[in-house]
């Protein structure tokens, strides 16, 4: 024990790395907010920067824009509705609508504290129960990914704007968007015509920054003349009753952030949406309706895409089982370095796990000081206005779609989703939808046949599996809960109409 | 006399201007693409040696992940570009099977070889609570029931490779399932959700080292450092050597006809990276062996490999198109 409180000292008696922390996530917001930048790509980058340095200051460094970057992803969905990652997209669905009605300060002040105490949620975890998470999130076969992303798909209901069929519809062409490609299991390339960039597939990245940036700023090029919107800045820092009041789903969200981070191949996005979708359900009574500028609309997915950075190191570090991108890339890192990422790490190398629990901490302080003193600079943006603000939004869609792989193709189609998401607003389309069908495809299409493969193609052992298998049973009885919690029998008795 | 002079002095001016073009190489930033996304084998390898390069070189190489079509949208950026030793492909073994598996016209054959840098080994593994001891145990079982899970990566990776081996020595057939890749196939087998996989060693080693998968033997003709107890797969089936020497590797190549003296020039950095304990620690810690051949060395490899992998594929039934149809000469029994 005090070996371990030894270890967790490392980073406090280097004021070498204690500022690479800080350094990191700073840097990680900017990379964060900026659409296109993205964690994972700052992180392989980092690697060839600290190759020359000793690890635990790489590993500072890597852990600071880790933390920065998940945080960075909900300004620009708030301020400019576009969200910086993809683990920002529930955050946009409310927090736009907040910055519109010049509440951006409260949106992102809260958002900051909410964010710092989910972050140290996934800490706790992490330090305290992380062997036996990563254990049983091995437990969780293709069948259970499915069920996941199924639960995913029902957020459309949240999101789908008041149409169903509308929903549904946008939600079909996203998932039916991401088929293009190579088929994940036998190679067989599908709505590719040929085309060497089809076979690529179509990244979801793009189709995010066009359907919700680019449409957003046509969209308002349409209604010029409209005045930005005055931002209050009084309050930013929320009062200890707010912070108390929205407690219980804080932790809530920041815990299934958690686990979902902690299932290899899962991350921060996920969570989010399955938080978002989880909160909009149990909220009776929320500040505003969801959709309209929610806090708890704001507050679940922001909790759970940070509980999800101390989830994602769980299998990482007690097993050498990436629980997400950046967690992979750190796993490289750690090879590069001479060490062994594997089930025998924490026994060979046990200054490592609470070197990095302590990293992520300092990181977390250092978000919510850098967080909170940018709040006001951010939010002032956009007063700036509309004529001057939304071109630049353009640019900046440009420039972080050529980014994410320097390839010219990838802005044809960002700009072909930024043009199909103007028509789907005129129409009374959401978006949204379009974006979780491209998100949730893959791991819908991929698992269902694994699945299929596993039970031998045959039907009954195939359904089977969702009754015997106990995650599979209650992840099932969940979805059909979520349903039937639609119906007007259930609310009436619950009273919720 | 003065023409004459002034003919002299401009041809001695561009000739000196010529030399001086080559012995600047590389004079601007050389652009590395890696075929495979951040964090997998093909990445660490590249970000591993690539600092240590650009130190030999004199010369800055930009790297950037373009993951698509098992690599295939990598190679042909590569065999697309100007072919003057400013694009690197960062590649693993995979164009090696693009033309037979109809995913691409490419192959090893557009392009030129740097060097082949690093080989690794492919170990069977399973499931520890699985009945398989030995090798001979899940060969026995497999010819019993077709019940048995094998994770792979898709038609042509690895896994179905190792597979078509085995279908073609013992005649077995397993229930495959596709995983996105040697790492979430890995962890579906360690969480029961498949029971058996070929898995490169990098791969597995901590894994088995740990006791979370069961290493029953190494496809290679003799053991490998990293895991002394376990028997090669020779020891027990010897009739596997006509297949061996065969495993992943990682590599670096250009265009085919990129000047001679640029190849030599970068082929030169990449043996002096690959000579320094930095690299040579890392390979070893990440399961591998250093290859390190350069040129003609390199094609002959490449072209051994293509030929063991296409055939096994097409045997196997993976294959869209026979690797006759390319001339790729069946591997000698």
């Amino acid at each position: 024990m005090a070996q371990n409180l030894q270890y967790f000292l490392i980073p406090f008696l280097q004021p070498e790395m204690m500022l690479l922390i800080w350094v990191g996530v700073f840097a990680g917001i900017w990379v964060g907010a900026i659409p296109g930048l993205s964690v994972t790509m700052a992180a392989s980058l980092l690697i060839s920067f600290t190759f020359s340095w000793d690890i635990n200051s790489a590993l500072a460094l890597i852990c600071g824009v880790f933390v920065g970057g998940v945080y960075g992803g909900a300004i620009t969905a708030i301020l400019i509705n576009i969200p910086g990652a993809p683990a920002a997209i529930a955050t946009a669905m409310d927090g736009y609508p907040l910055a519109q009605m010049g509440e951006a300060g409260k949106a992102i002040g809260l958002c900051t504290t909410v964010s710092v105490f989910a972050s140290f949620v996934g800490i706790v975890v992490l330090a305290v129960a992380a062997p036996v998470i990563a254990n049983f999130s091995l437990k969780f076969a293709p069948r259970d990914f499915f069920l996941l992303a199924v639960m995913g798909l029902l957020l459309i209901g949240s999101i789908g704007g008041g149409d169903p069929i509308k929903g549904i519809t946008a939600g079909a062409v996203g998932v039916l968007l991401s088929m293009v490609g190579m088929d994940p299991s036998t190679g067989e390339l599908r709505y590719t015509f040929g085309n060497l960039y089809l076979m690529a597939g179509i990244s979801f990245v793009t189709a995010m920054i066009g359907l919700f940036g680019v449409s957003e700023a046509l969209t308002q090029f349409r209604s010029s003349g409209m005045k930005s919107p005055k931002q209050n800045l009084d309050r930013i820092i929320p009062s200890w009753a707010t912070f108390l009041k929205y407690l219980p789903l804080s932790l809530r969200s920041a815990l299934l952030g958690v686990f979902i981070g902690a299932l290899p191949g899962t991350g921060g996005d996920v969570a989010a949406l399955l938080a978002y979708d989880q909160a909009k359900r149990s909220t009776k009574h929320p500040s505003r309706p969801f959709g309209k500028g929610a806090l708890e609309g704001i507050i679940a997915p922001e909790t759970a895409n940070k509980g999800a950075i101390g989830g994602a190191f769980i299998p990482m570090l007690t097993l050498g089982i990436p629980g997400d991108a950046v967690t992979a890339i750190i796993i490289g890192a750690l090879f590069i370095h001479g060490l062994k990422p594997g089930p025998m790490l924490m026994i060979e190398t046990p200054h490592l796990f609470w070197m990095i629990v302590s990293c992520l901490s300092i990181a977390s302080v250092a978000l919510m000081v850098l967080g909170l003193i940018s709040v006001k600079p951010f939010a002032k943006i956009i007063e700036i206005p509309k004529e001057i603000v939304m071109p630049v939004v353009i640019i900046l869609s440009v420039i972080g779609t050529y980014a994410i792989q320097n390839s010219v193709v990838d802005i044809f189609y960002m700009i072909g989703f930024g043009i199909i998401g103007y028509f789907l607003r005129l129409y009374g389309y959401a978006t949204g939808p379009m974006v979780l069908g491209l998100i949730l495809g893959p791991m819908l299409d991929a698992n269902y046949r694994r699945t299929m493969q596993g039970a031998e193609n045959q039907i009954l052992p195939f359904l089977q599996g969702f009754v015997t298998s106990p995650i599979s049973l209650f992840l099932t009885l969940s979805i059909v809960f979520l349903l039937f919690s639609q119906t007007a029998t259930y609310r009436r008795w619950r009273g919720l109409e | 006399m003065k023409r004459s002079c002034v003919l002299f002095l401009s041809v001695l001016l561009m000739l000196s201007a010529a030399s001086m073009g080559f012995a600047a190489y590389p004079e601007k930033t050389i652009q590395g693409y890696i075929m495979w996304g951040a964090g997998g084998g093909t990445d660490n390898f590249a970000r591993a040696i690539t600092p240590l390069v650009e130190k030999h070189l004199g010369g800055s190489i930009v790297l950037q992940n373009k993951v698509g079509a098992s690599g295939a949208l990598a190679t042909t950026l590569v065999v697309n570009s100007a072919g003057d030793g400013y694009s690197l492909l960062y590649g693993a073994e995979n164009p090696a099977n693009y033309r037979v598996l109809g995913l691409s016209p490419l192959s090893f054959h557009d392009l030129e070889p740097i060097t082949v840098a690093v080989e690794g080994a492919v170990v069977i593994c399973v499931n520890p609570e699985t009945p398989y001891k030995t090798m001979k145990d899940l060969v026995e079982a497999a010819k019993e029931s077709k019940k048995i899970r094998m994770a792979t990566s898709g038609v042509g990776g690895l896994p179905y490779v190792a597979g078509a081996m085995m279908k073609n020595i013992h005649g077995t057939d397993f229930n495959y399932i596709q995983f996105d890749g040697d790492g979430p196939g890995a962890t579906a087998v360690m969480g029961g959700h498949a029971d058996v996989m070929p898995l490169a060693l990098s791969t597995s080693v901590e894994y088995i080292r740990a006791g979370r998968l069961r290493g029953l033997a190494v496809l290679a003709t003799k053991r490998v450092p990293q895991l002394p107890d376990l028997p090669c797969i020779t020891e027990v089936y010897p009739e596997y050597a006509q297949y061996l020497p065969w495993g992943p590797f990682y590599g670096v190549f250009v265009k085919k006809g990129t000047p001679a003296d640029v190849v030599a020039k970068l082929s030169d950095a990449f043996t002096k990276a690959m000579a320094e304990p930095r690299f040579e620690e890392y390979v070893r810690n990440s399961g591998g062996f250093k290859n390190g051949s350069t040129g003609a060395e390199a094609v002959k490899f490449l072209e051994k490999f293509e030929s063991t992998a296409s055939w096994l594929i097409f045997n196997a039934g993976g294959a869209k198109k026979s690797p006759a149809e390319f001339g790729i000469p069946e591997p000698r029994k």
